[in-house]
């Protein structure tokens, strides 16, 4: 054998092999598209699944919540209708309008007007009462001055306690126009009235009903003193129980309804706040207290706590855009204060512009290699109300987008995002204006934090496998799971941002469940959390207590399987309005 | 001298309504105990009232029902309208207020001011 055709063999071996490789090659690089394309179009299939069992869901809950709505209607209705004819028929007899009634038929006519009157405020209570415990009470939440609410108490309530004799003031030591937190005016002004009403009803003749005002970083404080009777130490919980009162006959000779501070309380724990008894220091007599949180969708700052948090510097671009450009210039340069970085628009149709040629631009290096990709657009601040293209224009060609609809949106704007709900469905934030550095900060910071990957679902579990068994039930609905092993772990990823939900085992390593719900609930942001209990460990009823953040269920390990922890964990995640929840997160 | 037109089925609280208007403003009053008996009562131009108070739930036509069939009618078209009803909730208030009535009052009313509510919804100065 020559050289010749051995290298001629050798060539031709080598050509089959590099042949025979690149089909392979080929073929496998098809394979990978082939299998990209099925995880894609899986991904697809179940994201549509889930928004059709979303949708069935949704569907069932407005059915019942109408059933439930219809009902308390009703029972309403039907109770009013005849006191109606009676409270007319003893108002008018007794106004003497038939003409005059002898002295003991009018007290008897009186008897039966009080009473009536009674009923009726007793039937108003309980469907208060019922209205809030079903939820078909939602709170309507804004920015509020909580002096102006107090003062609005204290005048309302004036003329009953000028009746009384009862002197009635008001003192804050805070300057009055810097006590804002977020809730619903109407509710609180109810609580802070009926309190009022109390500590007038209470107190005799010649004595004072003080309120008091204060605040500090994360909490408004309100006090209301009176001189009165004072409650016994060991009632001082049990007032705030449905029909309580400290001596049996306060009920008919107060008037009262016995549901009045249980409605209190209610008001408050919906607000995430709390609202509690005691005896005054120095004298006889009772203060209440109400506690709130300033913030109810993000905190100002962090909570003073146990758990050191750094005091955190932006990051990213952000894109500001409102018409005035006053308030455009204020909020660029509080943002960069914070180390934002800023660009700025005066009109929708600039928003569009900017954010279309940032998405372009991102990613690949200009054309000379020179200059570094452009920075993406990392939240976009909108006003609504501007000429031209209005903020609920350009919002929706943002979505409509798909170079745009990843980007954060936080509203800018006068109403309370309540007014406008689709709206505030489509943007992940939203500010209601005039609104403090803190808040706007608390809620760039927030949305940014919610956009960033982090899991909606917090599970605290130290059982590795049954945890992972879990982690993959939500991940198969298309939910984000975070999971820490340790209590230390569970701190350090909520100091990240709230998770829609907590579900929590008592027993970790490194400590209990408690102590995670005791520094929870000292967090403003955090402490109405909706929480499931999923343990092996018993729990009392005071236990229970304990470990109430927001809506919260218990579930024994014992007796209920994963798999139905996790369907709960889903409606509950679903119950919370969260704009910022993709069904599916695409990650081919 | 006004002339309040009552609808209301159930008779005793179209009894206490008269008496507590009459009694306390001096109204002159006409009843009727359904949607339909209140339209031909606000018929008659003999006696056409300047205000109707009618019930919200009432068997047949309800209040809202018989409310747009007066609209429909251009002789009593023009006459304001004010509901009375025992629902007290948020939404059962939205609906009636989206109707174009002249306002909603609630029941249990009280007779010694039913008057003057109604007075103050009309902008009545007398």
């Amino acid at each position: 054998m020559t050289a010749l055709p051995s290298t001629i063999f050798g060539l031709l071996l080598a050509s089959m092999f590099l042949l025979g490789f690149l089909t392979l090659r080929l073929a496998a690089r098809g394979r990978q598209q082939q299998r990209a394309i099925e995880r894609l179009t899986e991904a697809l299939r179940r994201s549509h699944e889930y928004a059709e069992q979303q949708k069935n869901k949704l569907a069932q809950r407005s059915t019942l919540d109408t059933a439930k709505d219809e009902f308390i209607s009703t029972v309403s209705h039907e109770l009013r209708t005849p006191l109606t004819s009676i409270r007319g028929a003893l108002g008018l007899l007794s106004a003497g309008v038939l003409g005059s009634v002898d002295a003991k038929a009018q007290n008897l006519l009186r008897i039966a007007s009080t009473n009536t009157e009674r009923l009726i405020r007793l039937i108003n209570d309980i469907l208060d009462l019922e209205r809030m415990d079903s939820g078909l009470a939602p709170l309507k939440l804004r920015r509020c001055s909580f002096y102006d609410l107090a003062r609005e108490a204290v005048d309302t309530m004036t003329a009953m306690a000028d009746g009384a004799g009862i002197a009635l003031d008001l003192t804050s030591s805070a300057p009055r126009d810097s006590i804002y937190f977020d809730a619903d005016p109407d509710r609180i002004l109810q609580v802070l009235t009926n309190l009022l009403s109390n500590a007038i009803k209470f107190s005799s003749a010649g004595s004072a009903v003080s309120v008091q005002i204060d605040s500090d970083i994360n909490s408004v404080l309100l006090r209301v003193v009176d001189q009165g009777r004072g409650i016994p130490l060991d009632k001082l919980e049990a007032v705030f129980d449905r029909f309580q009162q400290v001596e049996h006959a306060d009920a008919s000779k107060k008037g009262g309804t016995g549901l009045g501070l249980a409605i209190c309380r209610s008001i408050i724990q919906q607000h995430g706040g709390a609202i509690w008894a005691q005896p005054n220091q120095s004298g006889p007599g009772t203060t209440l207290w109400v506690q709130l949180s300033r913030s109810a969708r993000a905190s100002d700052t962090a909570a003073p706590s146990t758990i050191e948090v750094s005091a955190r510097r932006g990051e990213g671009l952000v894109l500001v855009c409102d018409d005035d450009p006053g308030i455009r210039v204020v909020v660029a340069e509080q943002l960069r204060q914070h180390g934002y970085e800023i660009l700025e628009a005066g009109t929708g149709e600039e928003v569009l512009a900017i954010a279309k040629q940032r998405a372009a631009k991102a990613g690949a290096p200009s054309s000379n290699g020179r200059h570094a990709p452009a920075q993406p657009i990392s939240a976009i601040l909108l006003d609504l109300y501007m000429p031209g293209l209005g903020g609920w224009e350009t919002l929706q060609q943002l979505k409509a987008s798909s170079a745009t609809s990843g980007i954060p949106v936080v509203i800018l704007s006068v109403i309370p995002s309540t007014e406008r709900a689709q709206l505030a469905g489509e943007a992940q934030g939203w500010v209601q204006k005039p609104f403090s550095e803190n808040l706007l900060l608390a809620e760039l910071e927030r949305v940014l934090r919610a956009t960033g990957g982090t899991g909606q679902i917090l599970l605290v579990e130290q059982d590795q496998q049954l945890a992972q068994a879990m982690a993959g039930g939500f991940q198969r609905a298309g939910v984000r799971v975070d999971h820490a092993c340790t209590l230390q772990q569970a701190v350090d990823r909520c100091l990240l941002g709230a998770p829609d939900l907590l579900i929590l085992d008592l027993v970790l390593p490194d400590g209990d469940g408690f102590s995670l719900v005791d520094w929870l609930r000292r967090q403003p942001a955090l402490r109405t959390l909706p929480l499931v209990v999923y343990t092996g460990r018993e729990i009392s009823a005071a236990e229970m207590l304990r470990l109430h953040l927001g809506p919260t269920r218990f579930l024994d390990k014992a007796k209920v399987p994963h798999g139905e922890v996790e369907a709960l964990a889903l409606t509950m995640v679903h119950q919370q309005p969260n704009p910022t929840a993709a069904p599916v997160a695409l990650t081919a | 001298m006004r002339l309040i037109l009552i609808i209301d089925d159930e008779d005793d609280i179209r009894e206490v309504a008269a008496l507590s208007l009459e009694a306390t403003a001096g109204w002159d009053i006409i009843t009727a105990s359904s949607g339909a008996a209140g339209i031909l009562a606000a018929s008659d131009p003999e006696r056409r009232p300047h205000a109707i108070l009618m019930d919200v739930m009432m068997p047949g036509m309800d209040g809202p029902t018989t409310f747009r069939q007066m609209q429909q009618n251009p002789d009593i078209a023009g006459i304001p309208v004010l509901l009375l009803t025992a629902k007290v909730q948020g939404v059962d208030q939205r609906r009636f207020a989206g109707l174009g009535v002249a306002g909603v009052l609630f029941k249990p009313f009280d007779p010694l001011t039913l008057a003057a509510q109604i007075s103050q919804a009309l902008g009545w100065k007398d």
